[in-house]
C-alpha cells in the first residue's frame, strides 16, 4: 500500500512532490477502499447495455 | 433601479412590453455587479462593450435584453473558459459555445462571466485561480460549486438567471447553498457544444440557476432549444429513500427537507412511497470514476511533468492520482452505470420523481468547508457527492429547490430526481412546492440583496 503510489507514479515517469504526494496519499485513502469494494463486486451478472443512450432509459 | 430586482420572466415581459428600455437594463446591472460584486467575486469578468454589442444586435426572443451570468467552463467569442484554473489539460480557444449560442439565439445580453470552483472539481467554490466566490447569505460560507459564481450573482440579485453545468452535481450544490432553484437537466437535452473538456461525453450538461421553478422554466427552456411547459403535477408520487443520502443529514436539514416533501404531497394531492435504491455507494464511486476516467483523454505523463505551479496543490496531487486508478474499476463502474439505469427504470414505473435532500449540511465556511452529520465530521465533498452523482451517472434529470433556511439564516435545499426526459415535472413539481409555502423560500433574500430591495 504504501509503495503503490511511489510505484506507480515511477513506473510510469510521473514526477511528484511532497506536497503532490500527500495530497495523492490523502485520495488514496479516501477512494481506495471503495475501489477494492467495487472490484470485488460480482457484476457479471449485470448485463452490459449496448449503444447506450443516457438521454433515455435503458432498453430492458 | 426596481427592474433589477424582477424575476427572469418579469424582466424578459417588461422588456417586450416597451416597459423596460433594455439599454438602461444593462448598464443598470453592470452597476450593480460593480457595486455588491466585490464582496462576493461572483463575477470574475465583465465587458460591457461586448455586452452593449450583443444587446445591439440582440433578436427578438424569449429573453430579449434580459442580462445573463455565464459559468467560466463556457467558451464566448471574445473570451475563452479559463476553468477557474491557472491551467487547464486541454488547450482552449474563443468560441461559440452551445449556451452561448442559445442565449444569443434567445436575445439575450451576456453581462459577465461567473467564478467557478477550480477545474470543477469541488462542491464549495472556495478554490479558484481568481479567489473564492463567497456566499451572499454570509460572505464567510462557501457558496457551493463547482457553479459558485452563478449562483452567488443569482442569489445576489447581480442578475436574474445564469448558466451554470453540472457534472457532479455543480448545479444542484451551488442552488442549494444559495437559496436559488437549480436544475440538472437530463443528460443531452441542454446545449453542451464548446465544452472544454470535451472528452467528458457522458455526465456534464448545462444548466440554469435562478430564484424559482419559473425562472428555470424560461432559461431551461432557451437552454434545451424548446418550450418546457408548464404541466400538472397533480397525483404525485413521491419515493423516499431511507440510506444515507436521507438519513446522515444535518437534523435540520432533515427536517425542512421532510416538512417540504409532505408539503409537496398535500399540494399535488399525491403520495409518499418509500421505496428501495440499494448501492447508492457504488453509483457515487462509479460516477467519480467515471468523470475522472473520462478526464484523462490526451493526458501523457509528460503533460503532468509541467503542470503549472500555480494550480492549487489538491489539483495537481489529484490529478496525478487519477493516472493510477485500476482499468478494472473503470470497467465496474460501467457496469454500475448499467445496473442503476435499470434499478431507476424499473423504480420510476411507481414513482413520478424521487426526494432527497440536495445536501446534507447548510454551507460551511470558506476556510474549512467541513460539515457534521450524524456520521461524524466529513469534508463537503464528501458528504455532498452522495446525494448528487446517481443523476450524472445515469442521466436522469434533477433539481434543487429552497426549502428552508437553518438556524442560522442558510439555506437549505431538497433534491427532485425525475426519469429521463422528464425534466418538465420537476419544475411543476417545484412550483407546486413554492404554491405550498407560500413562496416563502423563493423570495427569501440574504443580507446583501435586501438594503437596495427594500429602498426600491
Amino acid at each position: 500500500m504504501d509503495q503503490f503510489i511511489p510505484a506507480g507514479l515511477a513506473s510510469l515517469g510521473i514526477e511528484a512532490d511532497e506536497i503532490d504526494l500527500a495530497v495523492m496519499n490523502a485520495a488514496h485513502q479516501m477512494f481506495w477502499p471503495g475501489i477494492l469494494g467495487l472490484l470485488s463486486r460480482d457484476l457479471s451478472a449485470v448485463e452490459p447495455e449496448r449503444n447506450a443512450d443516457l438521454s433515455k432509459a435503458p432498453l430492458q | 433601479m426596481r427592474a433589477l430586482d424582477l424575476s427572469l420572466r418579469e424582466q424578459a415581459a417588461a422588456v417586450a412590453a416597451g416597459d423596460i428600455d433594455p439599454s438602461e437594463l444593462l448598464e443598470a446591472t453592470l452597476a450593480r455587479i460593480a457595486d455588491r460584486n466585490p464582496a462576493i467575486n461572483a463575477v470574475v469578468e465583465t465587458f460591457p462593450e461586448r455586452s452593449r454589442e450583443m444587446l445591439a444586435a440582440a433578436p427578438e426572443g424569449p429573453l430579449h435584453g434580459v442580462p445573463i451570468v455565464i459559468k467560466d467552463e463556457w467558451p464566448l467569442p471574445w473570451r475563452a473558459q479559463r476553468f477557474g484554473a491557472a491551467e487547464l489539460l486541454a488547450p482552449t480557444a474563443p468560441g461559440e459555445s452551445g449556451p452561448y449560442r442559445a442565449l444569443r439565439d434567445a436575445g439575450a445580453v451576456i453581462v459577465g462571466v461567473g467564478n467557478m470552483h477550480e477545474l470543477g472539481a469541488g462542491s464549495t467554490g472556495n478554490v479558484s485561480v481568481y479567489g473564492p466566490a463567497c456566499n451572499p447569505w454570509d460572505t464567510a460560507r462557501c457558496p457551493g460549486g463547482s457553479s459558485s459564481g452563478p449562483a452567488a450573482a443569482v442569489a445576489a440579485r447581480l442578475v436574474a438567471g445564469a448558466v451554470g453545468a453540472d457534472g457532479l452535481g455543480s448545479v444542484r450544490f451551488p442552488a442549494a447553498y444559495c437559496g436559488l432553484t437549480g436544475l440538472k437537466p437530463t443528460f443531452g437535452r441542454s446545449a453542451l457544444e464548446g465544452h472544454h473538456m470535451a472528452a467528458i461525453t457522458s455526465l456534464i450538461v448545462s444548466g440554469p440557476l435562478c430564484a424559482d421553478a419559473a425562472d428555470c422554466g424560461l432559461l431551461g427552456s432557451v437552454l434545451f432549444g424548446e418550450d418546457l411547459a408548464p404541466g400538472d403535477p397533480r397525483g404525485l408520487r413521491i419515493g423516499v429513500v431511507r440510506s444515507a443520502v436521507s438519513e446522515d443529514v444535518a437534523p435540520e436539514v432533515r427536517a425542512a427537507c421532510d416538512s417540504a416533501i409532505e408539503e409537496l404531497r398535500a399540494e399535488t394531492g399525491g403520495e409518499v412511497r418509500e421505496v428501495e435504491l440499494p448501492d447508492l455507494e457504488l453509483a457515487t464511486l462509479a460516477a467519480i470514476l467515471a468523470i475522472n476516467g473520462e478526464s484523462l483523454s490526451g493526458v501523457t505523463p509528460q503533460r503532468l511533468n509541467e503542470l503549472n505551479p500555480e494550480l492549487s496543490a489538491i489539483a495537481r496531487g489529484f490529478i496525478k492520482y487519477r493516472m493510477l486508478l485500476p482499468a478494472a474499476a473503470m470497467v465496474q463502474s460501467g457496469r454500475v452505470r448499467t445496473l442503476m439505469r435499470r434499478r431507476l427504470a424499473a423504480l420510476f414505473a411507481d414513482v413520478d420523481v424521487i426526494a432527497w435532500p440536495t445536501i446534507p449540511a447548510v454551507a460551511p465556511p470558506l476556510e474549512a468547508p467541513l460539515v457534521e452529520l450524524p456520521s461524524g465530521t466529513l469534508t463537503a465533498d464528501q458528504a455532498n457527492v452522495r446525494g448528487a452523482a446517481l443523476a450524472n451517472l445515469t442521466g436522469i434529470p434533477a433539481i434543487s429547490v429552497p426549502v428552508g433556511l437553518s438556524a442560522g439564516e442558510l439555506p437549505i435545499g431538497l433534491q427532485l430526481q425525475a426519469a429521463w426526459g422528464r425534466d418538465e415535472i420537476l419544475l411543476d413539481a417545484a412550483a407546486a412546492l413554492e404554491r405550498a409555502n407560500g413562496r416563502r423560500w423563493v423570495e427569501a433574500r440574504p443580507p446583501l440583496a435586501q438594503a437596495e430591495a427594500a429602498e426600491a
